[in-house]
């Protein structure tokens, strides 16, 4: 206990590539595996007095995360495999992650980047359900526009798509 | 494909990339030529927005609706959606995906494609040729697909309800491998520099053909791998919804088409699942509507219920929980019907039709628990029997198992009936009725049987274990013959079943059981051998009081005593007449000759009488009557022995006739017997296989462990030790008669052995018949408990044995010798001579008794001439006498009319003695044969054989051989010789030779070969090393005219003169 009390009490810097220094709990940081591997990998020492370099996460958007790894900090310890059963990914997302993620979407997507980066898989999570909630009910061209995505498909190559996945369209 | 250049792109700044991809795509996405639109596919590829991972998990949590929407966007987008691991994801959670299916089928289409690949090439330029729509059987360029657009094919004709346009043409779905080589073709065409729209157009043409041959495609798969949907396109569930129905069972595995199947599932479950979930009460949903049956009511719930497993994005739980209330409130609906069936015992109808319902909808599980728990053979008052009869109809601390046998056959009869209706109600009988056997177990039978084994436990061990294991068998029979539906799968099940449920019957008495029979065999064969032992000695000392009471006034330990201490402490020195000492024997002389007359003819030793003349010729005066005299006093055992010491002897002969009843066979048959139905009854539980059948074998092992260890030390090794401990008692000169052939003792330890012998093949095929042939015990383990306990048990009765043949041998050769002591006449070897004092000093002592009782005048004389000869001895410093009266003529008096031998060298064979001795050692050593192991027979006859060797060179060194006699003595040791030449020992035979040999010096004439008798005595060769050139000399000094010769020879071995007399 006493070891985990003065882990506690250790901060972390992180380092944005836009060279801001954060300075953050050891606990919060350790929500990011990457952060938590690298402190285990190089020893307390290294970490401690220097900061850590993210050359991947911008300011805003570190500062972002780590407001979200501060909320949850007490959640149980992410499990390291992979969750197979697709099933259990399909949580709802809590209200204040809603809340969250109401960010402009560059925002979002610099998030699930970072999360991706940083390995914060519940915050990944979060970012991608709702990216998905995004798409629900779009129609292709909407979805076209809100993610910059070309359209590359010929009109028929696009109508033979739509035909062929018809089954899949409700009511 | 481009998934690796797109991955490492992901890390690179989103933000500068998106926009350039922006504007590049934008630049070039209007214009409609294929080169344009791959190069704008490039350009995308290069635009991360988000990387392909997130993309992919993105999806993960898109409804499929919006997920196929999604697939729309873009080229890259449909590649990601399409891709086949996320519908094999999908199928595999319903529990539809068949890998091997799948890569069996993978492996036909490779190789239909390679073949379809040449000539499509071709026909497709044909095809570009003839350009638009001809459908002509002359382009089956469809065949390079296999399975193309069939998703519409099973459209699910919902769209009456469902407003969703009706397919009208189907399309071609392409694989992954199928757009490679469509865009192959495409890279073709560019480098042949064909119009791009000419190409889209022929490409469309294509497609349009191909799509016209697509029913007939699949059908030709479908024909080929059998138990596929007709395809017949946009059936009408109302009108034929089996298609529906059987939508997830008729789900095939095909490797790149898991999207199809998938959607065929989906089209048709989808419309039903979305409304289901929705649906306010349970008359909403329209699945109750278009299905009105509650077969297909329960088939679609269940087929939803499947499907719902491949629904996971978000609002799936709420979805699942709505399907399962709804197929709750269907379930317990259709239960009802079930149970007022079953109360109208309604059996082909009502049950029959809702048992099958329950079955699809979910396994029909709730049914049958209803089904058994409200069955009415749980309260038939003619099943359930009191099982006390089984105690109360037997007689005392017995069970009788016919009251549960008629329990068995009444509860068969039922069970059979109930068969009979499972297998009418139920789709899956089997499963029902072993359930139901489950509970009759758990209910009646264990309800049957605790009680009665408790109280027979009460009552006695014999009646609990019977019971225990007769029950078992009843009830293994009653669950192996119960016609139990068949399941076809698993033909061997019942069995199985049959042995499971027969254990866990008896589990919880099979311990105590087991425990129990060993104890029960262990205690009945303690109580046998224990009665026996006791009556053995009741019997022992009813007899000893028979013998002892007729002396016990007299002073019978005194008189015990002074016997010993003369046989055993004054024999050697008796050599000194000292007439005092034959005191104890001054009163029987007048007894003497008609008991010994009587005993020779009671004996019926008309074969020994003619070797044992002194017991019958009580008269016998003169020479051979010391040899006698120890006999005189032994009475038949017939007669109440009024002489302690002869008492004492008779007691020893009973005693060693009591050796046979040491340990008898009818006690150790009796327990083999115990074990056999002990065993019988534990062997029962061994088929039962497993842990249980394990600890059955093991206690079966544990009754015959206790059975040797009951047979081998409770019985037959203190038997044994008894023997030994008779045996080395036996002294041959305190039994009466030596005329029986054999050693009394012996004779009987030899029987023994038999016994011994005969019980240790018993254990042995017991062990073969009742251990090895059912597989209880290993025999080829070697730590097997059993083995191990036989293997012990047979050692510790040759170690008995061999103890006892070593006693026995003590005994055989003590006998040998009191023969050659007792029987041995002097004149035999030295016929020129009445008598030699030296000769036998125990004779000495007897004859001098002899002859005061006798009062013959010639054994007179001879008796002074004897004391005078000792006074004479004692004179003389060295050991041997003085061959005093080589003249005499031998006396006729001692030998006439008993003894043929001493009637002079005419008579050249062997002495009474030797055949004596050479019949006793054959007739123990051949009694032996085929009682005992081999190899200690061999070590008995060799050491008989040696100690045989060691008693006549003893027995050579006390007689005293004249030239005269060596011929008898040669006879004699030929005797022996031929003998041992029998036992085909050839290390023993060297012994004999050398005493061959050396019977040989006897017959030189000393006096005139003096130097070649010194070199015979020298020639350490011609005795094979057996003796010493010392001990010759010695055997030399028995000559009867040594004092004559020695010097001779002496100066001839020594070539000296100077020796010092």
């Amino acid at each position: 206990m006493a070891e985990n009390d003065e882990r506690a009490l250790q901060k972390v810097s992180l380092q944005s590539n836009d060279g801001q220094i954060i300075t953050v709990d050891r606990v919060v940081a350790e929500r990011s595996l990457l952060i938590k591997n690298l402190i285990e990998d190089l020893g307390d020492e290294a970490v401690m007095n220097e900061a850590i370099p993210l050359p991947n996460v911008n300011e805003p958007v570190l500062r972002k995360v780590v407001e979200w790894c501060e909320h949850h900090r007490k959640d149980p310890p992410q499990t390291t495999e992979d969750e197979n059963d697709s099933r259990k990914k399909s949580t709802e997302i809590d209200e204040w992650d809603q809340k969250f993620m109401q960010v402009d979407q560059e925002m979002l997507f610099e998030i699930i980047l970072a999360a991706n980066y940083m390995d914060i898989k519940p915050l990944l999570d979060v970012g991608c359900k709702t990216v998905a909630n995004m798409i629900k009910g779009k129609s292709p061209e909407e979805i076209r526009k809100t993610f910059n995505i070309t359209n590359d498909f010929t009109p028929e190559e696009e109508e033979q798509i739509r035909r062929e996945n018809e089954w899949a369209e409700d009511r | 494909m481009s998934n690796f250049k797109r991955a490492s792109m992901a890390g690179a700044g989103p933000k500068s990339a998106s926009s350039s991809a922006m504007m590049a795509g934008g630049g070039h996405s209007k214009s409609g030529s294929i080169l344009d639109a791959l190069r704008a596919t490039t350009m995308i590829d290069t635009k991360p927005v988000l990387p392909a991972e997130i993309l992919v998990t993105i999806l993960d949590y898109l409804p499929v609706s919006d997920l196929l929407r999604f697939a729309r966007t873009s080229r890259r987008m449909r590649e990601m959606v399409y891709d086949d691991t996320r519908w094999v994801a999908r199928l595999r959670s319903m529990g539809v995906w068949d890998e091997a299916e799948a890569r069996r089928r993978f492996e036909e289409v490779m190789k239909r494609r390679r073949e379809a690949a040449e000539q499509a090439e071709r026909e497709r330029l044909a095809a570009a040729a003839a350009a638009t729509g001809t459908t002509g059987g002359s382009m089956p360029i469809g065949r390079g697909q296999p399975f193309p657009g069939q998703s519409l094919e099973l459209f699910p004709g919902l769209q009456q309800q469902y407003p969703t346009p009706p397919p009208v043409i189907t399309t071609t779905l392409f694989d992954a491998g199928e757009e490679e080589l469509r865009r192959k073709r495409i890279a073709e065409e560019q480098k042949k520099k064909e119009e791009a729209i000419q190409a889209a157009a022929q490409r469309r043409a294509m497609e349009e053909m191909e799509g016209l041959q697509d029913g007939f495609e699949t059908m030709k798969v479908g024909g080929g791998q059998g138990g596929l949907i007709p395809t017949a396109p946009q059936k009408d569930p109302f009108s034929d919804p089996e298609a529906l129905l059987n939508v997830i069972k008729n789900a095939r595995s095909i490797r790149g088409h898991a999207r199809q199947e998938y959607g065929k599932i989906y089209g048709a479950l989808a419309p039903f699942y979305f409304d289901l979930a929705k649906a306010k009460s349970h008359t909403d949903p329209v699945v109750f509507r278009v299905f009105r049956d509650p077969e297909r009511q329960a088939q679609m719930l269940a087929n939803l219920r499947t499907f719902a497993k491949s629904d996971w994005a978000a609002g799936w739980r709420q979805r699942e929980e709505k399907l399962a209330t709804m197929a709750g409130i269907f379930e317990s609906a259709v239960l009802h019907e079930f149970e007022t069936g079953y109360e109208f015992w309604d059996v082909d109808g009502r049950m029959h039709k809702y048992a099958h319902v329950l079955d699809l909808l979910n396994g029909g599980t709730a049914a049958v628990e209803l089904f058994i728990h409200k069955h009415p053979i749980f309260t038939d008052k003619e099943v359930l029997a009191n099982p006390m009869d089984c105690v109360n109809q037997a007689l005392a601390d017995d069970v009788t198992l016919e009251p549960s046998r008629r329990f068995f056959e009444v509860l068969t009869a039922k069970v059979n009936e109930q068969a009979d209706i499972i297998q009418r109600v139920f789709p899956k009988p089997a499963e029902v009725f072993w359930l139901l056997m489950g509970k009759i177990r758990d209910d009646i039978l264990t309800d049957y049987v605790t009680p009665l084994f408790d109280e027979t436990h009460e009552r006695s061990l014999a009646a609990y274990v019977k019971a225990v294991s007769g029950l078992f068998e009843q009830t293994l029979q009653f669950f192996r013959t119960v016609n139990a539906p068949k399941n076809e799968k698993n033909p061997k099940e019942q069995e199985e079943l049959a042995k499971e449920y027969a254990l866990k019957v008896f589990e919880q008495h099979l311990d105590l059981y087991l425990a129990d029979e060993l104890d029960y065999f262990t205690q009945q064969a303690e109580a046998e051998v224990g009665e026996w032992e006791k009556k053995l000695s009741e019997q022992d000392a009813t007899a000893e009081s028979f013998y002892m009471g007729s002396f016990t006034n007299r002073q019978a330990d005194k008189k015990d005593f002074l016997t010993s201490f003369k046989k055993v402490v004054m024999m050697p020195v008796s050599a000194l007449p000292s007439l005092p000492l034959g005191s104890p024997f001054a009163s029987k002389p007048a007894t003497t000759p008609t008991t010994a007359t009587t005993a020779a003819a009671a004996n019926g030793g008309e074969l020994q009488a003619p070797e044992n003349p002194e017991q019958s010729h009580p008269v016998s005066p003169s020479l051979a009557a010391p040899v006698t005299v120890d006999r005189t006093g032994s009475p038949l055992p017939d007669k109440a022995p009024t002489d302690e010491l002869a008492a004492k002897a008779a007691l020893m002969t009973s005693r060693l006739e009591g050796i046979k009843s040491l340990f008898s066979i009818e006690i150790a048959l009796s327990l083999v017997h115990m074990a056999k139905s002990s065993l019988g009854r534990a062997a029962v539980f061994i088929q039962l296989g497993g842990q249980a059948g394990g600890e059955a074998r093991e206690q079966c092992e544990a009754i015959f462990v206790a059975l040797l260890r009951i047979l081998g030390s409770r019985h037959i090794k203190p038997g044994f030790d008894k023997a030994v401990a008779h045996l080395s008692q036996y002294n041959p000169r305190e039994v009466s008669h030596h005329d029986k052939g054999g050693v009394a003792p012996l004779v009987t330890f030899i029987e023994l052995v038999n016994v011994g012998d005969l019980i240790s093949q018993m254990i042995d095929v017991f062990y073969e018949q009742q251990l090895t042939t059912p597989k209880i015990a290993d025999r080829n383990d070697f730590l097997d408990p059993a083995g191990l306990a036989k293997k012990k048990f047979e050692q510790m009765l040759d170690e008995s044995v061999a103890a006892g043949l070593n006693k026995g041998i003590d005994v055989l050769m003590d006998e040998v010798e009191y023969v050659c002591a007792t029987t041995q006449q002097p004149t035999d070897y030295n016929p020129a001579m009445t008598t030699d004092p030296f000769n036998d000093a125990a004779s000495i002592s007897g004859m001098s008794v002899t002859t005061e009782g006798t009062t013959s005048t010639t054994t007179n004389s001879s008796s002074n001439n004897n004391n005078r000869k000792s006074r004479y001895k004692s004179g003389t410093p060295s050991i041997w006498s003085l061959p005093s009266l080589p003249g005499t003529p031998p006396t006729p008096g001692g030998s006439s009319g008993t003894t043929t031998n001493s009637l002079g060298p005419q008579d050249i064979g062997p002495t009474a003695t030797a055949l004596r001795i050479r019949d006793l050692v054959s007739s123990h050593t051949s009694m032996l044969t085929g009682s005992t192991d081999k190899s200690m027979l061999d070590v008995f006859n060799g050491e008989v054989g040696l100690r045989l060797f060691t008693a006549v060179c003893k027995h050579l060194k006390r007689q005293r051989i004249s030239t005269e006699g060596a011929i008898k003595l040669i006879a004699d040791v030929n005797l022996y010789y031929e003998y041992i030449r029998t036992l085909k020992n050839q290390d023993l035979l060297a012994y004999f030779k050398a005493l061959r040999e050396l019977s040989q010096i006897y017959l030189i004439d000393a006096k005139h070969h003096a130097k070649e008798m010194a070199t015979i005595i020298a020639d350490n060769e011609r005795f094979s090393g057996v003796f010493r050139a010392e001990e010759v000399y010695e055997y030399a000094e028995r000559r009867a005219d040594w004092y004559n010769v020695r010097k001779e020879v002496e100066r001839a071995m020594y070539g000296l003169e100077c020796l010092v007399m």
